[in-house]
């Protein structure tokens, strides 16, 4: 089937790609016929169980499961880490062939005998001879050796199904494609079933011989797997090399898988999870067996009983599968998703001191049937959600562990609290109802559990998603301020320049520059402080002293801390203060431009009287910008409110906007009333209304973060870059500023409509469209911060720009983890790679949902 | 301050020449002109100081302005052929712990393709 129907026939099950389509159908198709195999073996098993143990010894069969596991997980985990993973799963599946054709022998014998005793026959070769007698003497150990078997082989296949999808696909993928698999392996179980059921029901052929028929299909399975990985290498190979861990890593023992889950405290957490769900399903089971024997006394009645069950569940398991799982995963993320079940069979289980005789089939088929439909649908597809963020050095281990070994201990611990209740309590005299209540107490104690480490899951699973995804560039702003005092910076390179243009400067400016910090020796030589030969040649326009050498020994003075204070007392001198006023007011007006520079400069020390304001007032209009950027200097010093309007048009100036940003912002709060009038009057010019945001997010309150809200809400189009980033900024340094959730969320869907927008007009983007598009999803991710944490939030976005396929399909789960159902619906068109028409199609489905 | 801008392996160089300073500043200053590159999608920027002599605390705030600004947007900035002068002044403020600095263009270019 050429890609393009296939992807749209497997799209009606999931959300497949293009490039996925046929390892998905192949991956489906495995899963398909080893569930149809599981089903016809696992009614055999239960049918020669209950025909031929009693009820007492029904535990025994799990105890054997419980403590022989161990074995088999420490051969698996070692074939696994030998082999490559290709090999191993044919290996496996060969050997699970064998396995039937020996074990249909042996029942072929067993029953058999039961109408005839063998002897021993000398015609035939000595194996053959004595081997019918073997299994006549053996008794019941067969069935229960073929329980374990089928408990071997049913934990084996489901695991090497995870593995070829956790091979082939990465996270995001799975997520997508859970349902589908999930879809194969119901008709699977349902084809298996319904064949297994209409076989024995009209009699065509006997259990045993049902096992001959699963050699086949597991012949198909094993070449379905192989098309997998052939498929596998061919995309690889198109698509470059981004390795995946497909062959045997490192020699990893049964040991080394203990200690892996051991040491991790979220595979521990979920190996409790999973243990509890499966010591529960253990009990129900039991609750289910001791029903089912007390109401069906013939065999034939319970076993066809047992099928029809069987594919009761699996039929509802199939409806509810397509109708409810995908949906809720989507809907309500693995948060919730994790909670269905155990909450649901909490509701069921308590029920049961609620219900009378009469009702006890229907009770424990619904309990039973409920417990086995949430395995087979969502609880499955959560279970394997959860180990997608494991790291693949440690999830092979973990999972088989896990899969195999834990799983069948649980069941195995369900098995030895029946048997243990079975004996204490005395069950053989006891009522039916009595009988199920006190399990049902069992039961209910470990749903609770179940759902007490369900949320311990999910409260680590977010952190260890999120190991995966590291930021790809630090944030630049925060780099600068980390490693650059700005204001040292910034006087540095002044104090270099006005070297060269007056020596008053100069030292004003290396006063200014000392004050501050100490100076290195490197910046003393290269400011000039330690040479001696500077001459004051500006000072005399200013003080009216003649010029020469002054301060020979510059470096020890200026540092005295003598010499300061003197300084700081002759700027607070009254007579200095009145000789200045004058002489200020005389040096605005002067032509020179360095007089006004020094002029400007010196304000900052002076005491703020009506005369040094009035001067500084007409420097803030000088039409240098030399001598501004100085008298803003000083503005920032003195901040007075009448000087606002004069800075706030300093803001039109290219050479000045920079220094009347940062004077503003020295402002601190009280002025941000000032500046919301001012990015509210339409008779600014934009150029100073786009300069004010950066102001406010300097101040960063919570008022100048409420007014930012407001004029975006405003939607200018002129305005919407400044105040997005200003928001960000806010977010980013001020992590005690609120963000009203009502006034941000329809911005957010807003923004990601603009991007919508773009992207219809332009199917497939020219370079300015993305360019566009770029920047609107930018924006769109600043600001997400707002309402959800910053740094995910940031992680997220960088990974999807640049990060590897990997870290992207990381991101995208870390978002479908933290932003809910609707802005999920809306954003996720936009930023997926998806092929152009098919973004199309999506985008136009979630404009019909908003 | 002239600027002549290039672009080189999806890479635009600005060739910068004069000083950086504010009273040498055009009415579109080098990180107005940084902007409107990164707007139309670029995302390597180049400022060859070949032919700068000085620069003053506006030339600095211009500099740092356009890294942040392609930094912001997942994009890189770098900067060569800056005088001895002026690179010591740049490592005494610690400016070299942020800027990416290169001292012929010829490698910065190349760098630009590593991660």
């Amino acid at each position: 089937m050429a890609t393009g129907r296939l992807e749209r026939f497997l799209n009606r099950f999931a959300d497949v790609r293009g490039h996925e389509a046929h390892a998905a159908l192949y991956l489906s198709g495995f899963f398909f016929l080893i569930t149809f195999t599981f089903y016809i073996i696992k009614p055999v098993k239960e049918s020669f169980l209950i025909g031929f143990a009693s009820a007492a010894s029904w535990p025994y069969a799990d105890l054997a499961t419980a403590l022989l596991i161990g074995f088999v997980v420490a051969l698996n985990t070692r074939l696994l880490n030998r082999l490559p993973r290709r090999i191993y799963i044919s290996a496996i599946i060969l050997f699970f062939i064998g396995c039937l054709l020996a074990f249909w022998y042996v029942f072929d014998v067993y029953q058999k005998s039961q109408v005839s005793t063998p002897v021993a026959d000398s015609s035939g070769g000595i194996f053959f001879v004595w081997l019918p007698l073997a299994i006549f003497k053996a008794g019941t150990v067969p069935v229960f050796v073929f329980s374990f078997w089928t408990d071997v082989f049913i934990a084996l296949s489901v695991t090497q199904f995870w593995i070829a999808v956790n091979d082939v696909f990465d996270p995001y993928q799975g997520k997508r494609l859970v349902g589908l698999f999930v879809t194969g392996g119901l008709f699977g179980g349902i084809a298996g079933s319904s064949l297994a059921a209409l076989m024995v029901y009209a009699k065509l052929i006997s259990a045993g011989n049902l096992l001959l028929v699963c050699p086949v299909i597991l012949l198909f399975a094993l070449m379905m797997v192989n098309l997998v990985y052939a498929e596998q290498k061919k995309l690889k190979e198109t698509a470059g090399a981004e390795a995946d861990p497909v062959q045997a890593g490192a020699r990893v023992g049964y040991w080394e898988s203990f200690l892996a889950i051991k040491r991790n405290r979220y595979l521990r957490l979920l190996a409790a999870t999973l243990a509890s769900a499966m010591v529960v399903g253990s009990l129900i089971n039991f609750q289910f067996k001791f029903v089912v024997k007390s109401i069906f006394p013939n065999t034939n009645d319970r076993t066809l009983f047992v099928f029809m069950f069987y594919l009761g569940i699996l039929v509802l398991s199939t409806f509810i599968h397509l109708a409810t799982t995908g949906r809720i995963l989507r809907s309500f993320g693995i948060r919730w998703a994790l909670l269905v079940a155990p909450a649901l069979l909490l509701a069921g289980s308590l029920s049961v001191f609620l219900v009378s005789l009469g009702g006890l089939l229907a009770w424990v088929s619904i309990v039973r049937g409920g417990d086995k439909i949430f395995d087979n649908t969502i609880s499955q597809s959560v279970r394997e959600l959860l180990y997608i963020p494991v790291p693949a050095d440690i999830k092979y281990k973990a999972k088989m562990f896990i899969d195999m070994f834990v799983n069948k201990f649980a069941t195995g611990l369900g098995a030895g609290l029946y048997w243990g209740l079975y004996r204490l309590s005395d069950f053989d005299h006891k009522g039916d109802v009595a009988v199920l209540r006190e399990i049902g107490i069992l039961v209910v104690v470990f749903l609770c559990l179940w759902i007490a480490l369900t949320r311990a899951v999910y409260a680590e699973y977010p952190a260890v998603l999120k190991k995966d995804i590291r930021r790809k560039w630090s944030d630049p702003e925060k780099a600068v301020l980390q490693h650059v005092d700005m204001e040292q910076t910034l006087n540095i390179f002044n104090t270099i320049q006005s070297r060269e243009r007056s020596t008053t400067l100069y030292y004003m400016n290396v006063f200014n520059l000392v004050r501050r910090n100490d100076l290195a020796p490197e910046l003393k030589e290269l400011l000039g402080i330690k040479r001696d030969e500077l001459k004051a040649r500006s000072m005399d326009s200013l003080l009216d002293v003649g010029g020469g050498v002054f301060f020979p020994g510059l470096e020890e003075t200026i540092v005295d801390a003598e010499f300061q204070s003197e300084i700081d007392l002759i700027f607070l001198l009254p007579s200095y203060q009145e000789i200045m006023g004058k002489r200020l007011g005389e040096i605005v007006g002067s032509d020179s431009e360095v007089d006004r520079i020094e002029a400007a400069n010196s304000i900052s020390r002076m005491v703020p009287n009506p005369s040094t304001l009035r001067s500084l007032e007409r420097l803030l209009q000088d039409p240098s910008s030399e001598v501004v950027t100085y008298a803003l200097g000083s503005a920032s010093v003195h901040r007075r409110v009448e000087h606002i309007p004069l800075i706030l048009r300093l803001l039109a100036n290219p050479m000045t906007s920079q220094e009347a940003q940062r004077t503003l912002a020295a402002y601190g709060s009280g002025i941000e009333d000032l500046l919301k009038s001012a990015l509210e009057d339409d008779g600014e010019p934009p150029v100073v209304r786009r300069a004010i945001p950066e102001i406010l997010a300097r101040i960063g309150t919570q008022k100048s973060a409420d007014i930012l809200l407001d004029q975006l809400a405003r939607r200018r189009e002129d305005m919407e870059m400044e105040l997005v980033d200003a928001l960000y900024k806010i977010r980013s340094s001020r992590p005690e500023v609120r963000f009203r959730r009502k006034l941000v969320r329809p911005e957010l869907v807003f923004l990601i409509g603009k991007g919508y927008e773009i992207f219809l007009d332009h199917p497939v983007p020219d370079a300015e469209a993305k360019a566009a598009l770029d920047l609107n999803v930018k924006r769109v991710f600043d600001l997400m911060t707002l309402l959800y944490p910053a740094e995910d939030i940031v992680k997220a976005y960088q990974n999807i720009l640049q990060g590897t396929r990997k870290s992207g399909d990381y991101s995208l789960s870390l978002l479908d983890d933290l932003l809910d159902r609707e802005l999920k619906a809306f954003l996720f068109p936009l930023i997926e790679v998806l092929p152009s028409e098919e973004r199309v199609l999506r985008m136009k489905k979630a404009m019909r949902l908003k | 301050m002239l600027i002549k801008t290039r672009e080189v392996n999806n890479v635009v160089i600005f060739d910068i020449e004069g000083e950086i300073r504010r009273s040498e500043s055009m009415q579109t200053t080098l990180h107005h002109q940084v902007k409107s590159h990164l707007d139309r999608g670029r995302r390597n920027v180049l400022l060859n100081l070949e032919g700068v002599e000085f620069i003053d605390s506006f030339g600095v705030g211009e500099i740092l302005a356009s890294y942040i600004s392609t930094q912001n947007l997942g994009g890189k900035l770098k900067l060569c052929e800056i005088s001895k002068k002026l690179l010591l002044i740049f490592q005494i403020t610690m400016l070299t712990k942020v800027l990416d600095i290169h001292e012929d263009c010829a490698g910065a270019l190349e760098s630009f393709d590593k991660p």
